[in-house]
């Protein structure tokens, strides 16, 4: 097993991780030449073609535990039901919650999966688990959705960052963030908005000018490549990768800024945060970010469930149609993988204050979009909700879903050291009634 | 050899590739000798030849780094290059050992080693058990003592009481505390289910774990003390069968038979109030008990061989077992006969890490260049080459500050240097925070790379060209090439090379309407490079 | 002059009471169910085994009795008149409104019914002949944070000249009940959380309203701010107003939890008001005096109460139960009147 040492000569043979260095490297070199003509929204480096195939994945992340109840498996007329009503969609026999009539007219991009059953009703504890498909072993740190995605799905070199993740609330904030790469390494570490709809440290700093900017990058590569000569390792590839991506970074500051799109499109989306933020998740889509977690945080409704859903439901019917619309508008619905997912739902019983509580053990999630068999339902829970009766499914079962709906295989493996660490556990079966 | 061997707790004496004591070298040989030894042996052996030496420089920074946390100042630099003392390695060596700062930036190590896995806690923090490493440190305790101390903490001493930490942040979890135990002080990762597949050892795992894990099954933490009761015992269902008691078993299968082998009731455990005191130790203490027992003859080798192997690990690079917690029969060291001296060597030498410390970095194996010249690069088990290292954050923070000092502000040598170091020190620990902690196999982030080329802070405090910054320093001297060559001495500790001062010259010349901001640029171009992010 | 408040009955239930109505000098109460029933219940029974009134597809969030009817609203958007002999609707308005019903008030002459849904419109009804009267409109469907509001609760003066609405963010108006106008306004903010922060989302509102005997103060109910959104756990909270002039005359806090219902005493002796978190509070209070005069516990989160005719009873319904308690002075009453 013995390692090439990349050079810098392209007379001698050099790794493949190397070469797409090199790739990168000379995209690079001469675009910082003159970095104002890069172009992140149509990089003449990569063709129309490869990036409309690539496929890519926006989660909304409804932290805090949204309801099922009131959302995709509403129970109108039992005790635990509430006093929503549950509403026909245009798919005959699939009734969601009359909060969501929107999403009603647009479920056939929809699979709806009633059958969680996940067993871990803590925030930190549940929200690690749905995020990585499997619980931490000890010793052993697994790779979040966003790691995997931005690791399987992203391009070498690629200019626009492969791991966003905005989560402006402040609850709940770091069951989530900062992403877990894990034993991926932190290239595949999330970048994370929180106080800001824009990264930090993405604008050039006062005191430089933009040339100056990109020399000095320049010779800090000069200056890199000669201690490179001779030294071959992962970290080193690593550090100089990083810096090889600043500035397509730093010209992807324009995907985070929404005053770019056109009114009509941000009327679209509303006024809200969640809304604004979702328009942003399809600019970085749009332009090749592999993985977007937006965070609508924060559902954890124990007291007033239902005036909270009143809330918060019709924004994420609206958002959520809104993206929809808005990616099959731009042909982009079939290669993106919408999610709606959370740590948990909550419980049928209401509490003395109208509230409902943490409940792991009967809660829904939906998948729509790329890869998906639209307008179906998978698993049922029973009567009161309290149980499911048909299809339980856990974490892992998604992730294989999902995974398998990006055209990712879900058996193949990692290695830590030795040791191999397959996407999903072996045995796990992804939800094949949800494929397409 | 089949795993059972391992797991059926046979004693380690004749593991494959185990020479009998009559075959090892003899343990008067010096430890660096030692490590030559097996180590060309194995390069002759696959007829690699190994890199050349590191130079002057590079080895200075090198042992600056790994001994005393930061790289050399340039006069340190000058001092070692000039000297034609032969034994100036070895000077060099003892030098940074007697510093203080050898003391603090070890138990800044230790403290990230012993504290990395537990969640929440960023590793190097301020805090009880840095304090008390310190200590022991400074008083140059051995490794056993220090493991006893950790293990049996002695609260009602002020001093001494940072050392409840390990044990107090892993309470609440026993299974963390098995693991890491085992892990950290024996090199064994105890929740076996990566080791082996072997059906028939399925059971033996669980013995083991659950074994190592009732050493602990009395501990308990109350009102910020830690505690241990006379009775308990550890209760779990194994993989085929009704539930059962765990017996208390050291990794070898070494059994105890401890009174009060009986489950305590929950509602009896609730029972003890806080206190302002330590509780009373228990009659008969299976810490105590599990301190004992991983210290005598027939089951100190992996207490031994662990603390040879993390050393090992901390100054190469890699260890001489990789993974570090899978040493088991069935993952051989890279060179067995060397682990088995070194750790015959620790044993003999009552666990004293400095030696162990010392020996490591005056073999040539350490001395090695980072650089390989030709086509294939040899296995990194070889350690025919040096590896690359990222620094940690303190390092990083350390570095950069003497980075961006003005030389001429800097003490040469002696206690004013000490004191100078301790007050950079000091100061750095809120750089430290903007780096991550790196791992094997370290991957840097892009956010890393955004933070050094546009975060206004970090830009300030660095680059600033404020008095006693090598900026301002850079400011009072005319020619290019001079500034070059100060910059580069300073910031990669070794002389400039003629293509690269050119480069870096001609750059500043360009920048003649501005050569306040063309200083700060090259500044910053050099220490952005991979050269400087790491220990080479 | 301290109040002594003995909880006389309680009666457990599985269902969630929203309301609650009395025909009048009797035990026999009308409770708006979450099982989506009216129940028809006397309190005197032993063993109170209630008889259902099924009309209803949600939450019945209003019951009041109007003469010899018995009118109820629900999430349903539906308002449906009841014989009380038969039980059975005999008028059913299926799209009353367009969204959730809160609440109901009948006028004191029984000739108006008022009902105040999510669609943020109040309207009034012929309580005989179930015609509408008017649409009180005015309150924003949307918060100033662009979310959909609510419209809580209204209630008429004692001389059935004005009505008040009170919504979500903190906003009542006041009505003229003859001509449909809104005469004037006021503002109770403190009442509505706005969370930006931490949980970016509300909670609150104007949940209870009551006119001063006199018709000239208008109190106003629910909870201050709250830190944790995720519960209404925090200082329950009324504000007594000079509505005509929008002059805040004083405001007092209470037990954790929020107002859902206020009422003053005819002669004014005091103003109640009960609710809960997740458990149950009353509050009696002093306005002249500004003066707590007794607050304590109930064994439930309270929804809705109602009193007797000499105000020396009350019957709270809520979570799983129903309970009649007495109200006794324990020392002089004091000065009558405002």
């Amino acid at each position: 097993m013995v390692r090439k040492i990349f050079c810098g000569s392209p007379e001698h043979p050099i790794s493949r991780r190397g070469f797409l260095g090199t790739l990168a490297a000379a995209a690079g070199t001469a675009a910082f030449a003159d970095m104002t003509a890069l172009q992140v929204l149509g990089t003449p480096a990569v063709s129309a073609d490869l990036r409309r195939n690539q496929k890519r994945c926006i989660l909304l992340w409804l932290a805090g535990g949204a309801s099922q109840l009131e959302t995709w498996d509403p129970k109108p007329g039992a005790v635990t039901g509430g006093p929503f009503a549950a509403i026909q969609t245009v798919v005959p026999g699939i009734h969601i919650s009359e909060l969501m009539p929107k999403m009603a007219q647009r479920i056939r991009h929809t699979a709806i999966i009633r059958s969680l059953n996940t067993r871990n009703g803590d925030h930190g504890g549940g929200s690690r688990l749905m995020m990585r498909g499997r619980a931490n072993e000890a010793g052993l740190a697994y790779p979040d959705l966003g790691a995997v995605l931005a690791r399987e799905l992203g391009r070498p070199g690629s200019p626009v960052p492969d791991y966003v993740s905005f989560y402006s609330a402040t609850e709940g904030r770091y069951n989530v963030t900062p992403g877990s790469p894990g034993f991926l390494g932190a290239r595949y570490g999330s970048m994370d908005l929180t106080t800001s709809m824009v990264p930090e440290n993405i604008r050039r700093p006062s005191g430089i000018s933009d040339q100056d900017h990109l020399a000095r990058a320049g010779l800090r590569d000069f200056l890199s490549r000669g201690f490179e000569r001779g030294r071959s390792s992962d970290s080193l590839e690593s550090h100089n990768q990083a810096y090889q991506r600043v500035h397509g970074i730093m010209a992807s500051e324009r995907l985070f800024d929404i005053s770019r799109e056109p009114q009509r499109i941000r009327d679209q989306y509303g006024p809200t945060l969640f809304g604004q933020q979702a328009l942003a998740a399809r600019r970085l889509v749009e332009a090749g970010v592999p993985f977007v977690r937006v965070g609508r945080a924060w559902w954890d409704s124990h007291g007033h469930n239902f005036e909270t859903h009143e809330e918060l439901v019709p924004e994420l019917d609206h958002v959520m149609a809104t993206l929809l619309d808005d990616l099959e508008a731009r042909g982009l619905l079939q290669n993106t993988l919408v999610i709606t997912l959370a740590e948990f739902g909550r419980t049928p019983n209401i509490n003395s204050q109208l509230g409902r509580d943490h409940f792991a053990s009967a809660w829904s999630c939906t998948l729509s979009g790329c890869g998906i068999r639209g307008g179906s339902v998978y698993g049922r829970s029973d009567p009161t909700g309290n149980r499911v009766i048909d299809g339980e499914v856990g974490a892992p079962q998604i992730f294989a879903t999902i995974y398998r709906a990006l055209g990712i295989n879900h058996h193949k493996n990692y290695h830590v050291g030795s040791r191999p660490v397959p996407l999903t556990d072996p045995g796990t079966q992804p939800i094949r009634e949800v494929l397409a | 050899m089949s795993p059972r061997l391992f797991c059926t707790g046979l004693v380690l004496t004749l593991l494959p590739g185990m020479a009998s004591a009559a075959e090892l070298l003899p343990p008067d040989v010096p430890i660096e000798r030692a490590i030559d030894h097996y180590i060309d042996a194995a390069l002759k052996e696959a007829k690699i030849k190994p890199a050349s030496a590191a130079d002057d420089a590079a080895l200075l920074r090198r042992l600056t780094l790994d001994l005393n946390g930061r790289i050399p100042t340039p006069w340190e630099l000058d001092d070692y290059l000039n000297s034609k003392n032969p034994g100036k390695k070895t000077k060099l060596v003892d030098r940074l050992m007697a510093s203080p700062a050898f003391v603090r930036h070890q138990a800044l190590q230790f403290t990230t080693f012993l504290q990395a896995e537990v969640p929440g806690k960023k590793g190097g923090q301020a805090g009880g058990l840095r304090d008390y490493l310190q200590t022991a440190f400074a008083e140059k305790r051995s490794w056993d003592r220090i493991f006893r101390e950790l293990m049996l903490p002695d609260q009602s001493n002020p001093k001494e009481n940072g050392a409840s930490d390990f044990l107090k942040s892993r309470v609440k979890d026993l299974n963390r505390l098995t693991i890491d135990v085992s892990s950290l002080f024996f090199g064994v990762n105890v929740s076996c289910a990566q080791c082996h597949d072997h059906p028939h050892v399925t059971d033996w795992k669980q013995d083991h774990f659950y074994g190592m894990k009732s050493f602990f099954a009395r501990t308990f933490e109350k009102g910020g003390f830690v505690g241990e009761r006379d009775q308990g015992v550890v209760k779990f269902i194994p993989n085929k069968g009704k539930e059962k008691l765990a017996k208390v078993m050291f990794l070898t299968g070494k059994v105890v038979e401890a009174p009060g082998q009986v489950e305590v009731p929950k509602e009896k455990r609730k029972k003890e109030p806080p206190g302002k005191t330590p509780p009373a130790p228990p009659k008969f203490s299976l810490r105590a008990k599990l301190v004992e027992l991983a210290l005598a003859p027939e089951q100190r080798d992996f207490f031994a061989r662990a603390m040879v192997n993390r050393t090992w690990h901390r100054l190469f690079g890699r260890g001489l077992v990789m993974p570090l917690d899978q040493m088991h029969s069935a993952n051989p060291a890279s060179h067995p006969e060397l682990l088995q001296w070194l750790a015959r060597d620790v044993v003999e030498h009552e666990y004293d890490l400095r030696r162990l410390v010392r020996g490591l970095v005056l073999s040539r194996a350490y001395a090695r260049s980072s650089r390989w010249d030709g086509e294939d690069i040899p296995e990194d088990k070889f350690f025919a080459v040096a590896q690359i290292r990222a620094l940690t954050p303190m390092q990083m923070a350390v570095a950069l500050r003497l980075a961006g000092g003005d030389p001429e502000k800097m003490p040469r040598t002696g206690p004013e240097l000490e004191k100078y170091i301790e007050s950079v020190e000091r100061s750095a620990g809120r750089l430290a925070g903007m780096f991550v902690q790196p791992t094997d196999n370290f991957q840097v982030g892009v956010d890393e790379a955004m933070l050094f080329a546009n975060n206004e802070n970090l830009l300030k405090e660095v680059f600033g060209d404020g008095p006693g910054s090598l900026a301002s320093r850079l400011k009072q001297i005319a020619e290019p090439e001079k500034r070059a060559e100060l910059a580069v001495r300073s910031v990669l500790s070794r002389p400039g090379r003629s293509e690269e001062i050119q480069t870096l010259a001609d750059y500043l010349r360009r920048r003649t309407d501005r050569p306040a901001a063309a200083n700060q640029q090259m500044l910053w171009a050099l220490l952005a490079s991979a050269e400087f992010r790491f220990n080479h | 002059m301290p109040l002594t408040i003995r909880t006389v009955k309680e009666i457990n239930r599985r269902d969630i009471l929203f309301s609650v109505a009395r025909l009048p000098r009797s035990s026999r109460l009308f409770l708006g169910s979450s099982d989506f029933k009216v129940h028809d219940l006397d309190v005197s029974q032993n063993n109170p085994q209630s008889r259902e009134l099924v009309g209803h597809t949600s939450y019945v969030t209003g019951v009041r009795l109007a003469g010899q009817s018995l009118i109820s609203g629900s999430y349903d958007g539906k308002l449906i008149w009841w014989d009380l002999e038969n039980r059975r609707a005999t008028r059913t308005i299926e799209s009353a409104h367009r969204r959730w019903i809160r609440g109901l008030a009948v006028s004191p002459d029984g000739t108006k019914l008022a009902s105040v849904a999510d669609d943020m419109v109040c309207r009034l009804w012929n309580t005989t002949t179930g015609v509408k009267l008017h649409d009180l409109a005015g309150h924003a469907e949307r918060t100033p944070n662009h979310f959909r509001s609510m419209l809580y609760v209204c209630v008429f003066s004692a001389d059935g000249r004005h009505l008040a609405t009170g919504d979500r963010v903190g906003h009542v108006k006041i009505w003229d009940v003859g001509t449909g106008r809104q005469v004037g306004s006021v503002e109770a903010p403190i009442l509505y959380t706005w969370d930006g922060v931490q949980r970016i989302r509300s909670i609150g509102g104007v949940r209870a309203l009551a006119f001063s005997p006199d018709g000239r103060q208008l109190a106003v109910g629910g909870v201050g701010r709250i830190g944790n959104v995720d519960s209404v756990a925090g200082p329950s909270r009324v504000e007594v107003f000079d509505w005509a002039r929008s002059q805040r005359l004083c405001e007092f806090t209470g037990p954790q939890g929020i107002v859902n219902r206020l009422q003053f005493h005819p002669q004014n002796d005091w103003l109640f008001a009960a609710g809960g978190g997740s458990n149950g509070f009353f509050m009696f209070y002093h306005t002249a005096r500004r003066a707590m005069i007794q607050q304590g516990n109930l064994p439930m989160h309270v929804h809705d109460v109602t009193f007797n005719e000499d105000s020396s009873t009350f019957y709270a319904a809520g979570h799983n139960k129903v309970v009649v308690a007495e109200i006794r002075n324990s020392g002089t009453i004091g000065e009558r009147g405002a």
